[in-house]
């Protein structure tokens, strides 16, 4: 069997800043979506290996409690929920764009090739998503510092 | 498996969990945050039948969506019939190794072997 060429870029093409200027928003979303898809499937496994302690009795819950209700574990929890929004409503975006839905109509590719479905309505709901992660750190914020 | 079937797993998990997730941290807001994660009361959750099966489903879908996620960011960075299958299988077997761990936790907890 063939060998099947490798990606030009790899992991060297996620993190090159020059992709950034060129693509825009919808780079940053995309990147943003796999950091954050990254970051919560390796709080999903700690939270596991968290919540297993409870077996060990109400001592060693109690300990590993205390580890995370400090200012640093809220923190870091107002942070697991912003990544869990974006990536929730980032997801739903990609959902319905891959439905077809607010993609635009295709047209006759001119120069400068700009795709219809990078269009307003997409960049609209990045931002709205980012807005709404945000208000949601600071919503979790209020209830783990209040 | 088609990637098609794969990524409408992906999608369907996605909003399960998202579903789930929701219903799991209300929970947290029944009473004060701080309270509800005291020992007797994350127990007395776990003993709940209803709930204790919300936590595994929640557990399988979430591990379904994580480790497909991650098999996708993998195949992104690099490609190969060799790497291809080592990331799926070895995503596979992570998938399950989590779901056995977790359930443990869950049937353990419900059934009172604390």
């Amino acid at each position: 069997m063939e060998k099947e060429p490798k990606s030009r870029e790899g992991i060297k093409g996620w993190i090159n800043p020059a992709k950034y200027g060129k693509f825009g928003i919808e780079r940053f979303a995309w990147i943003l979506m796999r950091i954050t898809g990254l970051g919560l499937l390796a709080y999903f496994i700690a939270h596991i290996y968290e919540t297993s302690n409870i077996l060990n009795g109400k001592e060693v819950w109690d300990e590993m409690l205390a580890m995370t209700q400090t200012t640093e574990g809220h923190i870091f929890l107002a942070l697991v929920i912003g990544m869990c929004v974006f990536h929730t409503g980032n997801g739903i975006r990609l959902m319905l764009v891959q439905m077809g839905y607010g993609v635009g109509k295709a047209q006759r590719p001119d120069y400068p090739y700009k795709p219809q479905s990078l269009n307003m309505k997409g960049k609209a709901c990045i931002y709205a998503t980012i807005g709404i992660a945000a208000l949601a750190m600071w919503y979790g914020i209020t209830v783990m510092f209040g | 498996m088609k990637e098609s079937v794969v990524m409408k797993i992906h999608y369907g998990t996605a909003l399960g969990a998202v579903f789930l997730t929701v219903i799991h941290i209300l929970m947290r807001m029944t009473q004060d945050f701080h309270e509800s994660l005291e020992f007797e009361n994350v127990l007395a959750n776990y003993e709940m039948l209803g709930y204790a099966i919300l936590l595994e489903l929640l557990l399988i879908l979430v591990s379904v969506h994580g480790f497909n996620g991650l098999r996708v960011i993998l195949l992104e960075i690099k490609q190969g019939p060799t790497y291809e299958k080592a990331v799926s299988y070895g995503c596979v077997a992570a998938m399950a190794i989590l779901i056995a761990y977790g359930t443990r936790t869950i049937l353990m907890a419900h059934l009172g072997m604390v």
